[in-house]
């Protein structure tokens, strides 16, 4: 683990390590496939600084407006002894009135060290489960840990809320409105999926049976600050996140694969700026294998740039067409094969066929 | 006592200004016709300045009952709202009592550094003051609590927080401000907002913004405050007692290096 560590530190070059997160977590496990987000994930690289500094910016992300005013209204809801949190989960969780504690996780003694706040998070989490009556109610910000092929991952839930019937619900606030009762379906989606990680993380810590597949989301309602809290059902998420968590590759053999000298460092000089050539960076990247598909586009920092990479294979035009097209790698070999220019390998035979009568329907309609 | 100045006064200030740069100019240039004239036209405005004066002395003095800028220094606008909530309280919540029941303007941006300068005044001269705006520690490991800002003077059980603690603090500042709201000839709407928001949150504290009164808040909250209220207090007091051990600067401030958590937990 220790030479992982070692060999993960120095593809990092010297840059800060970024954090995982759910979010990454989620988007990692639906392109499992892809050895270049996994390497680059594992070993911290900051994805949209490098994506920027090779030429091909990320387009997404949350802007700052986003963020300060996810965290108002968090703060909002929170405060006063998380007063407006605890009538809505009174009502939603259906919390007797005695069942108001609190564990406040953020740090330890003014220590906000990883190690030391997830220890401490499991350590109260686990002694809840053992002894409900002496357990709080709500435990804020508690870290979390989980093993994404092979790596660490530390993952911090807004809130965890512990029933005196003994079971755990993650809680998540987010500051997306809940209009007519319906929000946006993406971004319903996308909290669900975050919150499944942190189901599974809680699990693996304390067993299946303490902890439910209901999450509560905490929205604005209308176009108000008044918070509304709805729970979601995250049994689908869960299957999901398993099955692609268990097909992860090991790290390990992915970081073997690549040559030791690798390194994505950018080497910032004294005033911040990176002397590190993009070419040089490119070629680093290429030595890991990607794996790209349309849906990057909105879950990774890189996808333009291996969007641009592969461009020319049948891997850019999705996944159901890779699946059909399967065998034939690029587009230029898949319309010689439709126009019979090209003659087919015998394990293409089937996918030949196919194009040669598609082209044929194609060019008789087009007549 | 105040006097508003009138806008006659004032521009005839303004004018005096531009015209003594003016003969200041010309002098310096040697125009000395130009400067002649120029300082008989500032004559006459200064003569026409007392005139308003005089007129402004003859009116009677008009209040201002609200006043741009603070009357009292900071932490005395602290120190009052703490005492009305009775419990550590957030700055937000401070902010919103003084607002509700206060004259004067309090800066959000100066409280952010408020302990962190009260703490430094006490270790340059401890107990010189009769009061400092102090932290209130965590039962657990006495660690400063994040974000609150408690009264020295209260006892040291009222100035750690256990688990039931945040709830239990809300209750009572619930029905202190209840109490001072009904005390109060005319509280006026940010007073009744504040209260609902308090009332809205408690059970039984009141069916609708509209309908709210301050007896019923007292009384929901008091409702549930009975059931935490042993609990809370026996947590409150074991750890106040393994506070008193810490020497008085952490008693206040809280102790962020070592960790003297409780035995059990």
């Amino acid at each position: 683990m220790d030479n992982l560590q070692e060999r993960l530190r120095h593809i990092r070059g010297s840059a800060a390590e970024k954090r995982h997160n759910a979010r990454t977590v989620a988007a990692l496990t639906s392109n499992p496939g892809c050895a270049r987000r996994a390497v680059l994930d594992a070993a911290g690289v900051d994805k949209d600084r490098l994506a920027r500094h090779v030429g091909f910016p990320a387009k997404f992300g949350q802007s700052q407006f986003a963020i300060t005013r996810g965290n108002a209204f968090e703060a909002q809801v929170k405060a006063n002894g998380y007063a407006e949190l605890l009538r809505l989960l009174r009502e939603t969780l259906g919390l007797e009135i005695r069942e108001v504690g609190s564990t406040n996780l953020e740090d330890v003694g003014g220590n906000t060290g990883q190690e030391v706040r997830h220890a401490r998070s499991r350590q109260k989490l686990t002694s809840a489960a053992a002894d409900p009556n002496a357990a709080a109610t709500f435990y804020d910000h508690p870290l979390l840990r989980l093993d994404v092929g092979g790596s660490r991952v530390y993952l911090e839930p807004d809130l965890v809320a512990f029933h005196h019937d003994g079971v755990f619900h993650v809680v998540e606030i987010k500051s997306f409105a809940v209009i007519d009762n319906q929000a946006d379906a993406r971004k319903v989606a996308a909290a669900a999926t975050q919150s499944a990680v942190y189901v599974l993380a809680l699990r693996r810590l304390l067993g299946d049976d303490k902890v439910a597949h209901e999450v509560v989301l905490v929205c604005p309602k209308d176009f108000s600050n008044q918070p509304v809290a709805t729970k979601v059902d995250v049994r689908k998420q869960l299957i999901v996140l398993n099955h692609q968590l268990s097909r992860l590759t090991r790290i390990e053999s992915l970081v073997e694969a690549l040559p030791p000298t690798l390194t994505l460092d950018l080497a910032p000089d004294d005033d911040g700026k990176f002397s590190r050539p993009a070419a040089e960076v490119i070629a680093a990247l290429g030595e890991i294998e990607a794996r790209y598909a349309p849906g990057c586009l909105a879950t990774c920092e890189m996808a333009f740039f291996c969007r641009q990479e592969a461009s020319g294979c049948t891997a850019t035009l999705g996944l159901s067409v890779r699946e059909e097209l399967g065998g034939v790698e690029t587009v230029a070999e898949a319309l010689g094969l439709a126009d019979g220019i090209l003659v087919e390998g015998d394990d293409q035979a089937e996918v030949a066929a196919m194009l040669r009568t598609t082209a044929r329907i194609f060019g008789s309609v087009a007549a | 006592m105040v006097f508003r100045v009138t806008s006659a006064a004032e521009a005839l200030e303004r004018r005096i200004d531009e015209l003594r740069t003016a003969v200041r100019k010309a002098v310096t240039a040697g125009e000395r016709e130009r400067a002649m004239a120029l300082r008989g036209a500032l004559r006459r405005a200064e003569r026409e300045w007392e005139d308003a004066l005089d007129e402004l002395a003859d009116q009677p003095a008009v209040l201002v009952p609200r006043q741009a800028g603070p009357l009292l220094p900071l932490r005395e606008q602290v120190h009052q709202a703490l005492t009305l909530l009775g419990s550590p309280a957030a700055p937000k919540l401070i902010i919103a009592v003084h607002e509700a029941f206060h004259v004067g303007e309090m800066v959000p941006a100066r409280l952010t550094s408020l302990r962190r300068d009260e703490e430094r005044s006490f270790r340059s001269s401890p107990h010189s003051r009769p009061y400092y705006l102090c932290s209130a520690l965590t039962a657990d490991l006495l660690a400063p609590a994040r974000g609150l800002l408690a009264v020295s003077t209260w006892p040291m059980a009222l100035r750690v927080i256990g688990p039931l603690s945040p709830r239990v603090d809300f209750l009572n500042s619930a029905i202190r401000l209840a109490e001072h709201l009904d005390r109060i000839p005319e509280p006026g709407p940010t007073a009744r907002r504040l209260l609902w928001r308090f009332a809205a949150n408690i059970p039984g504290g009141a069916a609708s913004a509209d309908a709210m009164t301050p007896t019923v808040v007292a009384q929901a909250a008091e409702a549930e405050l009975k059931i935490h209220r042993d609990a809370d207090r026996s947590h409150r007091e074991a750890a106040a007692k393994r506070a008193r051990q810490l020497p008085d600067v952490e008693q206040l401030f809280g102790n962020r290096l070592r960790s003297i958590s409780a035995t059990g937990t």
